[in-house]
């Protein structure tokens, strides 16, 4: 028997063996909805917590450095404050996570849940601690409100999303989604955390021409993220081929493709981000790197006035195309700030 | 009763979920040296903003070459004195022109930092430049620091005035080398590019 098989078995009795509480399951809560139930949402999820707690939860919306306190590295290595989930008790994880569900549709909520659990098989199949459903933080900046400004983090190893809101508007930018690994079981199913957004990509260089090809692939190799975690407020030169030069039919894939990270929020605040992308489709790039063939490990950029998205495989840990990095960022919008800073 | 039987078949498909997991993990930058350039060209000067990421593996490799006298402190000689090797190992031309680089900030985290895998240093350089001719420019960095260990990204920042027009960027595969092509008309009013018409 090998090494790896030992492995295996151990993992399988060491799982046995645990009765670690589900941090994760669903919530009953309908995802996807205005600010008032999200802000009501917080509210209850406040109301279950101790005073200690909450002051631990509860950041000044001033507060630029916990605004900016987010990554895609474990928790252990980048330190996250407000409240670690695992410290909650199961009525304070399900209402921590009926914010989440509340504010954001139900396939980002969908989306998230798959990345934790990714990182909790990771965990199990690594035995690192730092890993693990549990590592996740959630925190606010200002009180839930429907009128001022307000802001939910909920971030830990390769997730870091940055809800701003500010009355019935609603901004994701910046927030960092990732997984590994990137394709696992559960439930009988294959689950794939972004596997949409490689899926629609490909469709997407595939469906390009030799022209089209030719201004979309960039000859060279793109490591990482360029506007990663710690990249605030900086801005690329646009490459790749010009929403300009795709027909109709290419347009809306790739607004389609971009719709994997803008339909994350509710559908109500993603239609307006959305119609935004629409309207700049023609000043809209796109951008690849990497080898061409279906599914392979290939790095893609959008970039238009208002958005810009990574997606970048990572050759940390084995297979790239089972450990993603990718952001998402309004260059003009960025935390909302066009609605709140003077 | 049938929340605990949802459980019990989460933790069982977990369980399935988990021998479909290759054993193989690690989930931070390992062996890898990421320098991150973003380039900044204005009418009056270029700004260069290197982000260096040592991976865990090569993390002693780089702190040896930061922390001389290895008291895992780096001080600010120390620092200065790694800022003085990154700026040989670098060479910025303007139309073919070697353009003089000078240090104008540096951010050094702990050598504890940057064993970590996550820790960035922070270096900026910048150059003025005295009379820049309006027309076609050719911009070229070439990064040398550290070859063997190093993955580099190389990526011109999206001007602020409309005086200043990128046409185009090349690297090669590594991008260690990177090419700015860019256009300066003086004569278009310094409004931000934003307000540029389309």
């Amino acid at each position: 028997m090998n090494l790896a098989m030992n492995r295996k078995i151990a993992l399988v009795l060491i799982l046995l063996c645990a009765a670690g509480s589900n941090s994760f399951a669903q919530t009953n809560s309908t995802p996807g909805a205005p600010t008032a139930a999200i802000a009501a949402a917080a509210n209850q999820f406040l109301a279950t917590l101790d005073e200690a707690q909450r002051g631990k939860l509860v950041f000044d919306f001033k507060d630029d450095a916990q605004r900016k306190r987010w990554s895609n590295l474990p928790s252990a290595i980048f330190k996250r404050q407000g409240l670690r989930i695992g410290d909650l008790t199961q009525p304070q994880r399900e209402a921590a996570l009926a914010v989440l569900a509340a504010a954001l549709s139900p396939q980002g909520y969908q989306k998230i849940l798959q990345i934790v659990r990714a990182d909790e098989l990771l965990k199990r199949s690594s035995g690192e601690a730092m890993f693990g459903d549990e590592q996740y933080f959630i925190s606010l900046l200002g009180q839930p409100s429907t009128t001022e400004p307000w802001m939910i983090q909920f971030g830990g190893h390769h997730l870091g999303l940055n809800i701003t809101l500010v009355g019935q508007q609603r901004t994701l930018a910046p927030s960092h989604t990732g997984a590994q690994p990137a394709i696992y079981e559960l439930e009988g199913k294959t689950v794939r955390p972004l596997g949409r957004e490689s899926d629609k990509a490909f469709a997407l260089l595939s469906s390009l021409n030799e022209s089209q090809r030719k201004q979309a692939i960039l000859g060279f190799q793109m490591r990482d993220l360029v506007l990663g975690p710690g990249r605030d407020g900086q801005t690329i030169q646009p490459e790749g081929v010009k929403g300009s030069a795709l027909t109709e039919k290419q347009r809306e894939m790739l607004l389609d493709l971009a719709s994997e990270w803008t339909g994350i929020l509710h559908e109500s605040v993603a239609k307006v981000k959305m119609d935004e992308m629409k309207n700049n489709i023609t000043e809209t790039y796109f951008a690849w790197s990497g080898p061409t063939e279906k599914g392979s490990a290939a790095y893609f950029r959008i970039q238009g006035p208002t958005v810009i998205i990574e997606y970048a495989p990572q050759r940390l840990g084995g297979e790239p195309t089972k450990h993603i990095h990718t952001i998402y960022r309004d260059p003009t919008n960025d935390y909302g700030t066009k609605w709140w800073k003077r | 009763m049938v929340e605990a039987l949802t459980r019990a078949l989460y933790r069982l498909s977990l369980l399935v979920a988990l021998l479909a997991v290759p054993s193989t993990v690690f989930a931070h930058r390992d062996d890898e040296y990421l320098q991150a350039t973003l380039v900044t060209i204005e009418p009056n000067g270029i700004l260069l903003q290197i982000n260096l990421t040592p991976g865990i593996a090569v993390a002693e490799q780089v702190i040896a070459r930061i922390d001389r006298d290895r008291d895992d402190v780096i001080s600010a000689d120390e620092a200065s004195a790694y800022v003085e090797s990154l700026t040989r190992d670098l060479t910025l031309r303007l139309d073919g022109r070697n353009v003089e680089l000078n240090r104008t900030g540096s951010e050094f985290v702990s050598p504890e930092e940057l064993r970590t895998g996550s820790g960035i240093i922070r270096i900026e350089f910048s150059t003025k430049l005295a009379a820049l001719l309006s027309g076609t420019h050719k911009l070229t960095l070439e990064n040398r620091h550290l070859t063997t260990i190093s993955v580099y990204l190389i990526n011109a920042a999206q001007p602020r005035l409309a005086t200043i027009q990128i046409t185009g960027q090349k690297r090669n595969d590594t991008q260690s080398v990177g090419e700015i092509e860019f256009t300066f008309h003086p004569l278009s009013s310094n409004v931000p590019a934003s307000a540029r018409p389309n």
